[in-house]
């Protein structure tokens, strides 16, 4: 009686439990790998749109975010169906990546969660909003362009909301500035009462220490400078807002406080009632920057204010510090300089200086008399005018305007970047006199027409084609990057490049992303691109026409730096950009991390990502797929290679015709399998030098034989390939290490990708890393974006043509075979180098494929 | 007639579709003007015949059908061109039998919309 009860108790249990049978399994894991390739595809669509080359509005944006989340949902659902319910918490985890992305989309930019204070080096995240103009765009510099600014911290536009809400302000401002719109109050009245109110407010006690702790962390002396809300952007408050130099660390909080009441100053508000923007709330986030105690200090002006030096761009400097020259408080010395290499200097006019501002002692400022002998001394030296011309280059590039840009040089001789705003040009400088059409014309094209944009744009430089690694240390400033492939590495040179233009490529892949990231115009898929364009030509890239001028076609560039938009500024731009900060980026990437977990998901990609995972883990959760593989027909592959494969079909691979349950590779109509198993058969992967461990213990292993009905299987040595016309997923045991390959070929390349995962060996963890080099150093060479941490390396490539992924399974399957037992052999690091050589001189026909 | 510069009229409620289409069809050698308010357009149409006109469908108040229509009325020979959101497809090829010369799908790419406009240009200068 008891038994029967136990026995009714299970199998109510078990049915509870309900473990779905494996086809059943297989079509919620085909629907989850259907959805997972379309939010990918969905999620590139996103990133391409982000290039400028599509013209879309916000409505796309919200209902490919709906689309996402959709997907995500029967993602979700689909792996809680293959197991049995054990990721419910997925739903929330949802949830909590689409609220802020929802709101973002609502326009109520999550400013609850933002922090007070945020350092210039902290994630940009797209958001003027809270850190003002000219601190977002000082981080900007520091992060992309990589030039030198002062550190520094800004308190931010939450902290200013804080200060209001803490003293009990914002009503009170409201209805002051009301009254005065009004015509009920004066303005001068009106701007003493709010500023004296804010001077008189208190810093709150949690803003206070935040402030603190970063002011003492590092210098003596600070610069703290407005940066409201569209400063340095479509409005210029150029001069309007206070600025503290020399602050020492104590004075900050108070210095915050006038920074702040500037904000209402009688110029300011009256500023802001002509721009017509009185009504929108304001709001300020100060900048504190480390004190640079500059020798001599000015502006660059990346546009000539001489008409017969379009050419040219201006550079002014003094001695001391910013004040002169910003303020025209005194003489500076005038450069005109060449705009392109080696920047020429075409005029140089060195004035008499009398006067310089220095910094006083106790904090402040103080101006002082320049003795005879130094009046009439050039400020700043050639090689330092040429420095700012090509920052100023740079700088111009990346903001797509011509620019206005405050440096210093310090007493040791580095220069540095203080500020860089828009250039507010004369209204008649706006209009080219002759038509950029026309004058395009006159250049001859030498490509037209061709390509995919990744980013869009106008560059122009001379062209530098990189063909290998060492190619890439000798990459110029501001020339024009030519390559065949988009392989990931060539990302560190797009911070210097003027265009990119390559052969092959994807506007959804890595190297796409980058450039959007650095502003850069990209064209990709541009056939034969390395033999049209010559090392050292000048050339101009004009992606809004997919056209290639020969030359620099100077009308076209500066059309470009005057018209009215820069796409890249504009709200719809910075929303998708915010949008894809919460959704593309992957930071799951190890799944033997401890943050592999639903709530290490921080974007939607990482959802995907640990979603595809798990599955996948899932169908290899042996004991229980053991169980599940009852009246499932398992093929096995009849091969000369020593690997006991198994294959399951999905659909239609292995014709109803064969009888058995054993095929050989020809009759597996599955291209992925068969390329990787063409590269796996080669002769010669198999016989690496013999190796001293217990070979014949290993070739055991290898060749044990797996039964179909799951008695004797065993964890360690299950080979399995589920496979159709265009997808493969193997996973094998080699000995003592653990391969994972999912691939997707078909005839469409924005489906296909590679994933490679290898972990593993038989000897200690140093070994085993160096296996992992060895296979990134391989892999990466042929495009795969490697990244290996300890003995994992995952490898991924995305978007090739069915031929090249195909030729790259064969060499994965090379891999394989070359690398099983490698890592005992890896005793030094100059061994990857070795045995790197080892595997290209064996395969030589695929070494000579990567040329 | 092939050295006149064509005018055309871009009608969006979008600002980001008119900011965007303007110069990039200025380069090719046309006449811009941009109108994000669609009352305006239709004022604006009243004393100017354009050679081209891309209006959106959807928008606030008088919508891109009652434009068009009131637009080839006044110069028949204007060709229109509808851009359009995915949802509203249904109803812009409705809008063939209205003499409309082409329809674009949102989010379009610059290249696909300058393709249509080239067209319209060979017809218009054919005549």
């Amino acid at each position: 009686m008891w038994q029967l009860a136990k026995n009714l108790f299970s199998a109510a249990l078990s049915r509870k439990k309900g473990v779905v049978d494996f086809r059943q399994v297989f079509e919620h894991f085909q629907t989850l790998l259907r959805n997972h390739q379309t939010a990918m595809e969905l999620i590139a669509d996103l990133g391409e749109k982000s290039g400028g080359d599509y013209i879309f509005d916000r409505k796309y944006l919200s209902d490919s975010v709906q689309q996402l989340q959709d997907l995500l949902l029967h993602m979700i659902k689909s792996l809680n169906l293959i197991a049995s319910n054990r990721y419910a918490e997925l739903y929330a985890t949802l949830d909590n990546v689409f609220l802020p992305i929802e709101a973002e989309l609502k326009g109520r930019i999550a400013l609850q969660d933002a922090p007070y204070v945020v350092h210039l080096t902290d994630d940009l995240f797209e958001a003027p909003e809270l850190l003002g103009g000219k601190a977002h765009r000082l981080a900007q510099v520091i992060q992309r362009l990589r030039l030198p600014v002062p550190n520094g911290f800004v308190v931010t536009n939450k902290a200013y909301h804080r200060y209001l809400e803490y003293n009990d302000l914002a009503d009170k401002i409201h209805a002051w500035v009301e009254a005065w719109a009004s015509g009920e109050e004066e303005l001068e009245r009106t701007s003493v009462q709010i500023r004296y109110s804010i001077l008189a407010g208190i810093v709150p006690p949690d803003l206070f220490r935040e402030i603190q702790k970063h002011a003492h962390k590092a210098a003596n002396s600070w610069a703290v400078r407005s940066s409201a809300h569209g400063e340095d952007g479509e409005l210029s408050f150029a001069g309007l807002h206070e600025s503290l130099l020399n602050v020492l660390p104590d004075q900050i909080p108070e210095a915050y406080k006038r920074v702040l009441a500037s904000l209402y100053s009688a110029e300011s508000l009256s500023y802001r009632h002509q721009m017509g923007v009185l009504g929108e709330e304001p709001a300020m986030a100060v900048l504190c920057q480390e004190m640079i105690q500059s020798r001599a200090s000015g502006v660059i002006q990346t546009s000539c204010v001489d008409p017969l030096r379009p050419d040219c761009l201006t550079i002014y400097a003094s001695f001391g510090l910013g004040r002169t020259v910003v303020e025209g408080k005194g003489e500076a010395d005038t450069y005109f300089v060449e705009k392109y290499p080696p920047h020429a200097i075409t005029m140089s006019l060195v004035s008499e200086k009398e006067y310089e501002v220095t910094s006083a002692v106790g904090g402040g400022e103080e101006e002082t008399h320049i003795p005879q002998r130094r009046q009439n001394e050039p400020a700043i030296s050639e090689a330092t005018i040429q420095l700012l011309a090509k920052w100023g280059v740079a700088l111009e590039r990346y903001f797509k305007r011509p620019q206005e840009i405050e440096w210093a040089e310090d007493e040791k001789g580095a220069a540095w970047i203080l500020q860089s705003r828009d250039l507010v040009l004369s209204k008649s400088a706006d209009r080219p006199e002759q038509d950029v059409c026309d004058s395009c014309a006159s250049y001859p094209v030498l490509v037209r027409d061709k390509g995919v944009v990744a980013h869009a744009g106008v560059g122009s430089g001379k062209v530098f084609v990189i063909q290998s690694n060492e190619d890439m240390k000798k990459f110029p400033e501001g020339a024009v990057l030519v390559a065949k492939y988009t392989a990931p590495w060539l990302a560190q040179v797009v911070p210097s490049a003027a265009a990119i233009i390559t052969e092959r490529g994807s506007a959804a892949g890595h190297l796409a992303t980058i450039a959007r990231e650095f502003r850069v115009p990209a064209l990709l898929n541009v056939d034969d691109a390395c033999s049209i364009l010559t090392n050292g030509t000048e050339i101009t890239l004009d992606t809004h026409h997919r056209t290639i001028y020969l030359g620099r076609v100077k009308e076209l560039i500066q059309y470009e730096l005057l018209q009215s938009t820069v796409f890249e500024e504009s709200a719809e731009f910075r929303l998708l950009r915010r949008l894809l900060k919460r959704i593309a980026p992957l930071h799951l990437v190890d799944p033997h991390s401890p943050d592999f977990t639903p709530k290490g998901c921080k974007s939607a990609h990482d959802l995907i990502r640990f979603i595809h995972e798990k599955a996948i883990q899932e169908l290899m959760d042996l004991p229980s797929f053991v169980h599940r593989f009852q009246g499932v027909k398992i093929w096995t592959l009849v091969s000369e290679v020593p690997i006991d494969l198994k294959i399951f079909d999905l659909d239609d691979a292995i014709s109803p015709d064969v009888e058995g349950d054993k095929v050989v590779i020809d009759q597996v109509n599955s291209p992925p399998l068969q390329a990787l198993w063409t590269g796996v058969s080669r002769r010669d992967v198999w016989s690496t030098e013999p190796v001293d461990l217990d070979l014949r213990g290993l070739m055991s292993s290898l060749t044990r034989n797996w039964d179909a009905q799951g008695q004797g299987a065993s964890a360690s040595n299950f080979n399995l390939a589920v496979v159709n016309k265009s997808y493969l997923n193997l996973h094998l045991r080699l000995g003592y290490h653990f391969n994972l390959i999912d691939v997707m070929m078909d005839e469409e390349p924005r489906h296909n990708y590679i994933y490679f995962r290898f972990v593993g060996g038989v000897t200690d963890i140093t070994r085993r890393s160096r296996r992992a080099q060895l296979l990134e150093n391989i892999l990466s060479r042929y495009h795969f974006n490697a990244v290996t941490k300890g003995d994992l390396i995952v490898a991924r490539l995305l978007h090739l043509p069915k031929k090249e992924i195909e030729h790259r399974l064969q060499v994965l399957g090379a891999l394989i075979g070359f690398t099983r037992q490698l890592d005992i052999q890896l005793r030094s690091d100059d061994d990857i180098e070795r045995f790197v050589q080892e595997f290209f001189n064996r395969h030589d026909q695929l070494a000579r494929s990567l040329s | 007639m092939t050295d006149k510069r064509l005018r055309i009229m871009i009608l969006d409620d979008e600002p980001i579709v008119c900011k965007r289409l303007k110069p990039a069809l200025e380069k090719h050698g046309y006449d811009v003007d941009t109108f994000t308010d669609s009352t305006e357009a239709m004022n604006q149409i009243q004393n100017t015949a354009y050679d081209i006109i891309i209006t959106d469908l959807k928008m606030k108040g008088i919508d891109g059908m009652q434009l068009l229509t009131e637009a080839k009325k006044k110069s028949p020979t204007t060709e229109v061109i509808v851009i359009t959101g995915f949802a509203t497809m249904e109803t812009a090829r409705e809008s063939f039998h209205k003499g409309v010369f082409d329809f674009i799908a949102k989010p379009f790419k610059l290249s696909e919309i300058q393709e249509v406009v080239s067209r319209a240009e060979a017809k218009i200068r054919s005549r």
